[in-house]
């Protein structure tokens, strides 16, 4: 247990040593800013006391943006520097160096994600008030958005378990994610078995019902079980090296 | 099994693919032993020594590390041993500080112990200066201090430590040294180098291996005589002879020299005094030195110096490395079929994951 702490705490201190970190909460607060306010009219044209864009932007800009970036050097940067072989054989267990990179990652990514809880707070309990606000979707939505970067983050860290560079860990997580959100609009189109097997993989569909208030247990199934399965596979990418 | 065993390998061998790493290799070092691991590069040191740290697993044969098997307990292996990997690979992101800590945090170690061997370790590898820098300001030399000092931070009994010196100048070097004898004391050191002065610096005893197998083990005194041959050097004034002879010529010591029954070779040695000076090879487990003495006496030669020697380790390391060498480079091809047991060997040189360009570098790091 104490392994997996300490991992977990140095990969979470490691984000903000360097300005990678900063770069990216930046970037993404004030790309969300402008989306949410000015995109297609923006929140005030809607002219509804919803959150409904803001689980739209979010998973949208967390797949494309924030987690490769976040999970793009978790293993393959300690590969390339030869760092993992430092860690590995400190007394720890290869599932605490998942399990703690892992956590270090979906630590920032929950904190990026829980301070956008600042735009309904703001705008719907504090100094705005613009109005009443069902909180019910509101909370279903953080809760589907927390599933979402668990799934999102598991990916991404699997995909840099696979490869030894930073860069190619990062365009293929970009790769992946964005395709597993946008067969959801896909699907949409095509209609029939093949479109239900695509809205089954896609990300999008299963994450719309929290953003809609509809919390279906399929669901979260569905991305705990992406979750479960990308950290096993990266732990039997990880152990490969004994046999490569 | 003695518990003085600290360190076995039993048959262990290793493939990457097509390329047989390590062969056979077996060995046993023992509490209190420092032993040098050396070879030249690519030989199988650094995959024997991830083997041993279970960062990698054998594809045959068994070792074990204080007496936890690599295969079922590499916790409690790893828990017994502290490891530096070649070129001390460290988060750069961290202060000196920061990463002694978290490998302390790591490996269990209290506050208070921490703080203890903190001192301990700032001591020993002279980190003090440095404690509040960053990694990534730190030069190589430093680096590999910090490398060291958290192999050392839980007061193992066992260290590993993978080419320690490499890439360092000679100063840092001889500190480096300094540091392994200091605090080989009271504990078993694997350490691996291609450097054969260090190894006769640092070790009573050397395991060398060459194509992934153990070639020669034990003291170095013992590995020395494994040489062919037994030099001599023989030294005769040019000026003076005894007893009213002529000063000899070059010529006619030589050809006296020559005649000498179980001679193998005798070679003019450049000397700044006024004398001749010969290097003679005689075969193993002779004794020239006799028969030197009375053919310089009834010559009348003045002997100014007389000595035996067994073959440097660089000779040795470089006759029992040498084939594998010659193999490398192409240019001993008849030689490469001659053994049944080197049928393999030609093809899988080259996609060895640490071969290098210079295989003689390692061997003539003591000239």
């Amino acid at each position: 247990m104490r392994p997996l702490v300490s991992i977990t705490k140095r990969e979470f201190r490691a984000y903000f040593d360097a300005p990678l970190a900063y770069v990216v909460v930046c970037i993404s607060f004030v790309v969300l800013g402008l989306a949410f306010f000015t995109l297609r009219g923006g929140f005030f044209q809607i002219d509804r006391a919803s959150l409904q864009l803001l689980f739209e932007y979010v998973p949208f800009g967390l797949s494309l943006l924030v987690v490769p970036v976040v999970t793009m050097r978790l293993i393959s940067e300690e590969r390339r520097s030869g760092t993992l072989e430092m860690l590995i054989t400190l007394p720890v267990k290869d599932s605490d160096v998942i399990l703690g990179k892992y956590f270090g990652a979906l630590s920032l990514v929950l904190t990026l994600v829980l301070s956008t809880l600042a735009y309904p707070l703001i705008m719907f309990k504090g100094p705005w008030s613009l109005g009443t606000i069902d909180m019910q979707p509101v909370l279903s939505g953080y809760l589907g958005l927390i599933l979402f970067s668990a799934a999102t983050v598991a990916v991404g860290l699997l995909i840099s378990a696979l490869t030894e560079s930073q860069a190619i860990s990062f365009f293929i997580t970009v790769f992946v994610l964005g395709l597993v959100w946008f067969v959801g609009d896909v699907a949409d189109f095509m209609g029939g078995t093949a479109g239900a097997v695509l809205s089954f993989l896609s990300f999008k569909s299963h994450f719309e019902g929290f953003a809609r208030g509809l919390i279906d247990t399929r669901d979260i199934v569905f991305f705990l079980s992406i979750t479960v399965v990308a950290l096993v596979v990266a732990f039997r990418a990880l152990e490969r090296r004994k046999w490569a | 099994m003695s518990t003085d065993v600290m360190i076995k390998a039993n048959a262990l061998s290793k493939r990457f693919g097509n390329h047989r790493a390590l062969d056979n290799v077996s060995f046993e070092v023992r509490r209190g032993e420092v032993v040098g691991f050396i070879g030249p590069n690519g030989a199988g040191k650094s995959t024997t020594m991830r083997i041993l740290t279970c960062f990698i697993s054998p594809s045959g044969g068994s070792a074990a590390v204080s007496g936890f098997d690599v295969f079922d307990d590499p916790l409690n292996v790893r828990r017994s041993l502290g490891y530096l990997p070649q070129r001390a690979p460290l988060y750069t992101d961290m202060s000196v500080w920061e990463y002694l800590r978290f490998t302390a945090e790591i490996r269990g170690l209290g506050e208070d112990t921490f703080k203890a061997r903190l001192k301990k370790v700032v001591e020993v590898c002279g980190l003090a200066q440095t404690l509040n820098k960053d990694i990534a300001t730190l030069s190589h030399g430093y680096r590999q201090r910090v490398g060291l000092g958290q192999a050392l931070i839980h007061d193992p009994p066992i260290l590993i430590l993978d080419e320690p010196t490499s890439d360092l100048d000679p100063n840092e070097k001889a500190e480096v040294l300094k540091y392994i004898k200091e605090i080989g004391k009271d504990r078993t050191i694997l350490l691996s180098t291609h450097n054969l002065a260090e190894v006769e610096e640092a070790c009573a005893r050397a395991i060398i291996v060459s194509k992934g197998r153990v070639v020669a083990d034990g003291a170095l005194d013992n590995i020395r005589s494994k040489g062919s041959r037994i030099n001599y050097t023989v030294t005769i004034d040019e000026r003076h002879a005894e007893g009213g002879h002529q000063p000899p010529s070059a010529k006619e010591v030589e050809d006296a020299l020559a005649k000498l029954k179980g001679l193998q070779g005798v070679k003019e040695l450049p000397t700044d005094e006024r004398a001749h000076s010969f290097l003679l090879s005689g075969a193993k487990d002779t004794d020239l030195r006799a028969e030197l003495f009375r053919l310089a006496v009834q010559r009348g030669w003045t002997l100014l110096e007389l000595r035996r020697e067994s073959q440097s380790l660089d000779a040795v390391f470089k006759d029992l490395t040498r084939r594998d060498e010659k193999l490398d480079r192409g240019d001993d091809w008849s030689g490469a079929y001659d053994g049944a047991e080197d049928e393999d060997e030609d093809e899988d040189d080259e996609d060895g994951e640490e071969q290098s360009a210079g295989p003689d570098d390692a061997a003539e790091g003591k000239n």
